[in-house]
């Protein structure tokens, strides 16, 4: 079999951090990325106009982002604790609907931990304990009145190693579907996992041998498998932690590329430590530091002209 | 760099001193393997030697009549069947009942029990017991099976439970440490798509860490097919010349014949116990080599 990436080698836009984040705005702004990837219309999520609309509110806004739109899911004054030591203080963020959210930030700083908390992963760790209030569409997710299996339907999460399940390919999209019973029929899950990999962009390149191994595959098309797993239960966010760490830089490539034609349908945040990656993929970006969210705002906005001089120190490459 | 620092640096490989630092470090190396082919040769040769005075003695008795007849008082007339078909009935027990409670205990004290000093307790407990005396276990059946819940005297039941006892904490402990090498990612890709705690463990974990599992459960089962002290106990001595017709009819097992004939003072019995080592041996292969290939079978279910 061939384990090579069967892909042209595509140009990313591989730039700077200022003309970066004004490619990005331009992603934004134009919304060509998600026509070019044609969604069948049922479905396109309520907000699927709204790109068009955040624009306008956007040039009003000024350094208050997004006032006035319901967020997909907002944090109030989340803290965690790991047994005595405190990983994350008072932070308070938005997600919204068809927008990228990017956590930079040095290592430690929190980030991945935040992510965590939005499908409620920190519960797998013994030690940890959350305080504060998350919503999803309004609802408290921290209450123990959530059902956390649900909870984690909505909010899919990738993982910064590719983690396929050691089954087959079509196992691994097909588990989702299966466990929540979303599928009436053999052939219904079998087009679940049709449209869960094509979203993946990984349909062309495993159609042929969807009953080998998951892991076999090489590990960029092991993440482009573990993101049409996520999206195969049709959730609402889509957690990132890393996603490209692990990988080459055309794998990331293709990735990124990913992202961008998602982001017309899911909420998304990514957690990444290159800056450069979220100056491309994001239009938002929340900056970390020692646990404590120093700044969040528009990505453009806070890679040219950022508000802190921490932020300034970080992205101008004095520390981290 | 300039010629002398070459030079030096030159003379640093290949002087005295670091040609006497090489030599020492290959024969180091030499004298290690050295070491270890003659620990490899000692326990084979001892094996060998096991072997071949068995065959040598026992390969004449290895009749059909050998398989087919139950113990005798008269040597000529002793076969092994009924120490055969009681070790059988025992091991099944033991199986029936330590493999699913010791991968349900390891299961559960892995993934769902919360880490406090009760299951602390319950971890040194677990790991003291496995290393208890067999002979221990044998009078507490005794006590617990014979004299208090009065099961049938000598029957493969008490001793399949006598044994299941001391086979459990091995199973627990070996699949504690399969169910913990199944890497985290694989747990957290489940839980990331909504698998619920039970979802993870039985689509999961459990397939993973099945070879582990029935890895640790064979070297119990093998342990167990080869006790003979806390049978003993529990009246497997018995001289019985009828077959088991089941679980509860009075029983002895293989090891335990070899006991009682190696006992004998008549001269005939020599050659039954060689030939029954060769028949117990073959039995344990035969349960190892079943092990192994249900193990490999389950290792290519994906």
């Amino acid at each position: 079999m061939d384990m090579k990436e069967k892909m042209p080698i595509t140009p990313v836009t591989p730039v700077p951090t200022p003309s970066a984040a004004i490619a990005a705005e331009a992603h934004e702004e134009g919304p060509s990325t998600v026509q070019a990837h044609q969604p069948e219309p049922s479905k396109l999520r309520s907000g699927s106009a709204a790109p068009a609309i955040e624009v306008s509110q956007e040039a009003s806004a000024g350094p208050q982002v997004d006032t006035g739109r319901d967020p997909k899911m907002s944090a109030n004054d989340v803290s965690v604790f790991y047994g005595e030591k405190q990983a994350l203080k008072d932070v308070s963020i938005r997600i919204y609907d068809d927008l990228v959210t990017a956590f930079i930030g040095p290592s430690g700083c929190g980030k991945s931990t935040f992510l965590r908390c939005l499908n409620r992963m920190n519960d797998t760790i013994p030690s940890a304990r959350v305080s504060g209030r998350i919503e999803l569409d309004g609802q408290d997710i921290t209450s123990p009145a959530m059902d956390v299996v649900q909870l984690r339907a909505r909010v899919g999460m990738v993982f910064q190693k590719p983690n396929p399940f050691p089954k087959s390919i079509y196992e691994n999209v097909a588990y989702g579907p299966r466990i929540h019973g979303l599928s009436s029929s053999k052939s219904e899950l079998e087009g679940i996992v049709e449209k869960s990999l094509k979203r993946a962009g990984l349909w062309e390149e495993v159609k042929d041998r969807l009953h080998e191994s998951g892991t076999a595959l090489s590990g960029g098309q092991q993440q482009r498998l573990c993101i049409a797993r996520a999206i195969a239960v049709d959730p609402e966010v889509i957690l990132m932690d890393e996603p490209c760490s692990a990988l080459d830089p055309i794998a990331t490539a293709k990735i990124e590329e990913l992202i961008h034609e998602l982001r017309g349908r899911y909420a998304i945040a990514i957690v990444t430590h290159n800056m450069q990656q979220a100056a491309r993929v994001s239009q938002r970006t929340a900056f970390f530091h020692l646990g404590e969210l120093v700044e969040y705002g528009k990505t453009s906005e806070l890679f040219t002209i950022p508000r802190q001089q921490r932020t300034q120190d970080y992205i101008t490459g004095r520390y981290g | 760099m300039n010629s002398i620092a070459a030079v030096a640096t030159v003379t640093r490989w290949t002087g005295e001193a670091m040609q006497n630092r090489l030599r020492r470090r290959y024969r180091s190396e030499r004298l290690f393997k050295l070491l270890g082919l003659l620990a490899v040769g000692v326990s084979l040769a001892f094996l060998a030697f096991l072997l071949v005075t068995m065959i040598w003695r026992g390969a004449g008795g290895l009749t059909l009549d050998f398989l087919k007849a139950s113990d005798s008082t008269d040597p000529a007339m002793a076969g092994v069947w009924g120490a055969l078909k009681g070790s059988f009935l025992t091991i099944i027990v033991t199986m029936v009942l330590a493999f699913p409670v010791g991968v349900l205990s390891a299961i559960y004290l892995e993934e769902f029990a919360s880490r406090n000093r009760w299951t602390d307790l319950i971890e040194v407990s677990i790991n003291n017991l496995a290393a208890v005396p067999s002979i221990i276990f044998g009078l507490l059946g005794l006590a617990v099976f014979l004299n208090f819940m009065h099961l049938p005297r000598s029957a493969a039941l008490v001793g399949g439970l006598t044994l299941a006892l001391m086979t459990m904490p091995v199973i627990v402990i070996a699949g504690r440490n399969a169910i913990t090498s199944v890497p985290p990612s694989i747990r957290e890709a489940a839980l990331g798509v909504g698998a619920s705690k039970m979802q993870v463990v039985f689509h999961h974990v459990l397939p993973l860490a099945l070879p582990g599992i029935l890895t640790g459960t064979i070297i119990g089962m093998a342990r167990a097919l080869g006790e003979t002290a806390p049978l003993l106990m529990i009246g497997m001595r018995a001289f019985v010349a009828t077959p088991p017709g089941g679980i509860s009819d009075p029983a002895t097992v293989l090891p335990v014949q070899i006991f009682l004939w190696s006992d004998e003072v008549d001269r005939g019995f020599v050659e039954k116990t060689s030939a029954a080592i060769i028949v117990l041996l073959l039995f344990m292969l035969l349960m190892n080599g079943l092990a192994i290939y249900l193990r490999n079978r389950f290792e290519r279910r994906w």
